[in-house]
């Protein structure tokens, strides 16, 4: 499964260690991510998930141990060319001017811009078409600051679509979101699973969102991988009551047959 | 017969009339070009005899009039107020900041300018290729060698010296009268304004050498330059006579100030209160280094020496 | 559950042609800036005819004395504020970009504070030695502009990072520290304290046909530099990671911003002063106008921020002339409102 190694996997860590200053945040990490799954991080507070995020898309570098993203060292790979494989769809985020929505979705395609041969045809092709997919183009011409917390997670999702991303990683997505968006929205990221996004990351904090979405899931307990595996193998009584000390119910969904946590 | 001796008279006058005006024409020719430095240490080059002054400054308008020089001022300032015919010339507004367009327009040959404030516009007006002389005056003797510097500048040196000579015998005189008085006798004086602080004119000032020559004693001659000074020094000093300045830097009406001063909390026991020895007099005599400092100083002596109560 | 989508309009898929609306904006700019430019040539305590003004220009003539105050006083002055009002509206423009702060502007990394102690103190000096300083004022000016520079990189470096609150808090510890001496100054200078405060207050009396050339090159290669860089400053606005994660190098690009727009702003104000107002809201009426993307703010900025100037100058030197206003009290007086205007319609818009 995920720590044998499939071949050509898609994101492998190495032994990761990081600290931000002197305690470690995240110790010898070893990981490997295959192409085409939902991949969901879970894990209580200060467990490392938002760290894991950001130490794959390169933001910070860890003390110890490499990062590869399709088998190329990290650190060899020019901010550029990460951009343009993977893109990040953040928690909540202030953008400083009112920008229009289409403005900051068209934003997800500077990667591909050079300055001075300008954007192309197909820049507001992709860009259009993320927020079709998002439902977010009746907003196109509104100002980023005059439309509702759920609205923007749906723009901040286009724009990461319209980043044409190979892997796409999202830091707990569904905050704001509705209960119809929810699902919506995950459908639409399944969906871009089958075109050119090859792999989905995101943080859950919701442990049933996490089960539904994900094909494989990666809980993480102080820093270090505690249990990687399907939803099932994971979100059992024993394991949950280890990392978040607390007795649970878990059920399976009448419909769904995933594992869904009750306290 | 008187009309033929006019006749042979005729030409030998019309010679020596040419001779003079001649001579009189090479000897301007041989004074210029002169070059000289101003006040501030710059080198200034006079290829001819200056025929359009403008002075900046309402210091250099007194030299100008009092060397006889003034059917040659095209310019002064708003401020330029002394002698009286000055209204006639065309002002060229406020001392700072210097208006440009207008002293270009007037089409000056030499500028008189001062310095302090008005020292940021004078590069620019070298730029433009004018002639500017920067005159700076800090003391009597500072004074008289503007006047010899103003007087070379116009060619008219010997003017000059006259005048400077006139003014240093004016000056000697006072200052002999008042060597032979002691210390003791000498009358402690205070100058300042009325407001909240007061600035009283310290060592280094023109004012602060004036009263000294007058052989008064300055009681805050143990200072530099102008400071301001706090009431309780006045009333510790006890000065005998207090001279109020008054003009276009100490507007207030003559009679409010002097209230003021007499109603001043902890004065009332100064001798120069007391004894109802309050002089006002014209500011323009002891802030201006010009000629009429030498009035300044004689007015100053005949208040110290000569009057008792008013 | 997708939602009703119009048809895609000439092609665009509903974006507006952006260049064709730059290009159109910065030409009509150019021509405003030449009528009002030439409106402002009329104005001075020189009274001359618009055709007299005309024809000087054309014949360039500056052997008559009225020649001269066109040629020499009132074209390097009108030009000196175009060039000036230009920096400061793009380089505070700039700087609201990559510091992500809308009351950022042109004098908050510290450049102002070290070019104003630097004209201080040869002000100082010259009153205390004699010496004839004054026409090296702009090199202490700039001097010390750098200097204060310099001490603002140093303080907010770490290793080899240049993170964004050590920049605004090392900026804002630079002006206190430099302002404080210059209080200093002014409070034990009585002679000089005039011309200081002057200089403080912003001046374009003293431009000239040379200060011209010296800065005309820095500015506009500066310009185009700044402008250069909207792509990622529309980036920065979405937030520090979020422009990381698009691929822009936020370290070097504040690195970037800063050295440009701080020698820019040490270069113009070494001649001017500092002039205040313009830095700070120039750039918001420009978004206001045109919108916040920064390839068309820029340089809408730029225009705004010349035309802005120029107009204030005149104001500044016709109202109560011949006493000049200090510049820095009219850019405020005429900004404020326009600014207050401006916000209350986009209100009204949004609502």
């Amino acid at each position: 499964m995920m720590n044998n190694t499939e071949s050509n996997p898609i994101i492998s860590l190495e032994n990761v260690t990081f600290s931000y200053s002197s305690q470690p945040v995240l110790q010898e990490v070893n990981l490997s991510i295959p192409q085409g799954k939902f991949i969901g991080i879970i894990g209580p507070n200060g467990s490392g998930k938002t760290t894991m995020l950001k130490l794959i898309s390169g933001i910070l570098t860890p003390q110890k141990g490499v990062i590869k993203i399709f088998q190329q060292d990290i650190r060899k790979i020019s901010r550029k060319k990460i951009a343009q494989i993977i893109s990040m769809v953040p928690q909540e985020s202030y953008i400083t001017y009112n920008y229009k929505v289409k403005e900051v979705v068209f934003m997800g395609r500077i990667p591909y811009i050079n300055q001075w041969k300008g954007e192309a045809l197909l820049d507001y092709q992709i860009s259009r078409e993320a927020m079709e997919k998002t439902d977010s183009l009746i907003y196109a011409e509104k100002g980023i600051h005059q439309i509702s917390g759920g609205e923007m997670q749906r723009v901040y999702i286009a724009r990461a679509l319209a980043q044409s991303p190979k892997i796409l990683m999202l830091d707990e997505f569904a905050t704001h979101l509705d209960l119809n968006y929810k699902y919506e929205i995950i459908k639409i990221l399944r969906d871009s699973l089958q075109e050119e996004v090859q792999c989905i990351i995101s943080v859950f904090h919701d442990l049933n969102l996490a089960s539904y979405c994900s094909d494989q899931l990666i809980l993480l307990n102080k820093g270090r991988i505690e249990k990687i595996g399907t939803p099932h193998e994971v979100i059992n009584l024993q394991t949950l009551e280890k990392v978040y000390r607390t007795r649970t119910h878990i059920i399976k969904h009448p419909k769904l047959s995933i594992p869904q946590v009750l306290i | 017969m008187f009309k033929k001796k006019f006749i042979y008279l005729l030409p030998i006058l019309i010679f020596f009339i040419i001779h003079y005006l001649s001579v009189g024409v090479k000897a301007q020719d041989n004074f210029f070009p002169i070059t000289f430095q101003d006040d501030l240490g710059v080198e200034v080059t006079l290829i001819k005899r200056p025929e359009r002054i403008i002075s900046s400054a309402p210091s250099n308008t007194e030299i100008i009039f009092a060397l006889g020089l003034e059917n040659k001022l095209v310019g002064r300032t708003d401020f330029c107020n002394y002698p009286q015919e000055v209204a006639e010339i065309e002002s060229i507004g406020l001392m700072s900041p210097i208006n440009l367009e207008k002293i270009i327009s007037l089409e000056p040959d030499l500028i008189l300018s001062f310095g302090g404030f008005q020292a940021k516009d004078i590069p620019r007006l070298r730029e433009l290729g004018y002639k500017v002389l920067v005159i700076e005056a800090e003391s009597l003797a500072e004074m008289l060698h503007s006047i010899e510097l103003i007087a070379t500048a116009c060619g008219i040196t010997e003017k000059g010296r006259e005048l400077i000579t006139y003014l240093q015998e004016r000056i000697s005189t006072i200052t002999n009268l008042s060597r032979n008085i002691p210390e003791s006798k000498k009358p402690r004086v205070f100058t300042g304004s009325s407001y909240e602080t007061i600035w009283s004119p310290g060592n280094g000032t023109l004012f602060h050498e004036l009263i000294t020559l007058a052989g008064g004693w300055n009681i805050v001659g143990n200072k530099q330059g102008w400071v301001p000074i706090s009431p309780e020094l006045v009333a510790q000093a006890e000065p005998d006579i207090i001279i109020v300045p008054s003009g276009i830097m100490n507007p207030e009406e003559i009679n409010k100030i002097k209230r003021d001063i007499i109603n001043r909390p902890g004065w009332s026991r100064l001798p120069a209160i007391k004894n109802n020895r309050i002089f006002t007099v014209n500011e323009d005599l002891f802030y201006r280094a010009g000629p009429r400092l030498v009035d300044g100083l004689e007015l100053l002596y005949e208040i110290f020496h000569k009057t008792g109560t008013e | 559950m997708k939602s009703f989508i119009k048809p895609a309009q000439n092609k665009l898929y509903g974006y507006s042609n952006w260049r064709y609306k730059a290009l159109f904006i910065i030409i009509f700019g150019f021509c405003v800036i030449l009528v009002i430019g030439f409106i402002a040539l009329n104005f001075g305590t020189i009274a001359i005819e618009p055709k007299k003004i005309l024809s000087i220009i054309w014949q360039h003539k500056t052997d008559d004395s009225l020649g001269l105050i066109i040629w020499e006083l009132r074209i390097p002055r009108l030009i000196m504020a175009m060039l000036t009002g230009m920096t400061l509206a793009c380089v505070g423009g700039s700087f609201q970009g990559i510091l992500r702060n809308p009351l950022a502007d042109p004098y908050i990394l510290g450049v102002s504070a070290g070019a104003a102690l630097g004209a201080c103190s040869v002000i100082a000096l010259q009153y205390i030695t004699g010496l004839y300083l004054i026409p090296i004022l702009p090199i202490f000016a700039l001097v010390g502009a750098f200097i204060s520079i310099s001490l603002v990189y140093l303080l907010s470096r770490k290793k080899s990072h240049l993170p964004m609150t050590d920049l605004l808090l090392a900026g804002v510890a630079v002006n206190f520290f430099f302002s404080a001496i210059i209080t200093l100054l002014l409070a034990i200078s009585r002679r000089e304290i005039h011309s200081m405060v002057l200089w403080l207050m912003g001046d374009l009396s003293t431009a000239s046909w040379q200060k011209v050339f010296l800065i005309v090159f820095p500015v506009f290669l500066g310009t185009m530099l700044l402008i250069s860089s909207s792509l990622e400053l529309n980036a920065m606005a979405l937030g520090e990671e979020e422009a990381l994660h698009l691929g822009v190098q936020t370290e070097r690009l504040r690195l970037k911003i800063f050295f440009i727009g701080s020698v820019m702003i040490a270069i113009v104000v070494s001649f001017t002063g500092l002039i205040g107002f313009v830095g700070l809201v120039i750039p918001h009426i420009a978004r206001l106008m045109v919108g916040p993307d920064h390839r068309i703010m820029l340089p809408v900025s730029a225009l705004a921020g010349s035309i802005f100037l120029i107009i204030c100058d005149t104001i500044a030197r016709s109202i109560i002339a011949p006493t000049e206003i200090p510049i820095g009290a009219i850019t405020a007086l005429v900004g404020a409102p326009i600014f207050i205007h401006l916000l209350k319609r986009r209100n009204e818009h949004d609502e």
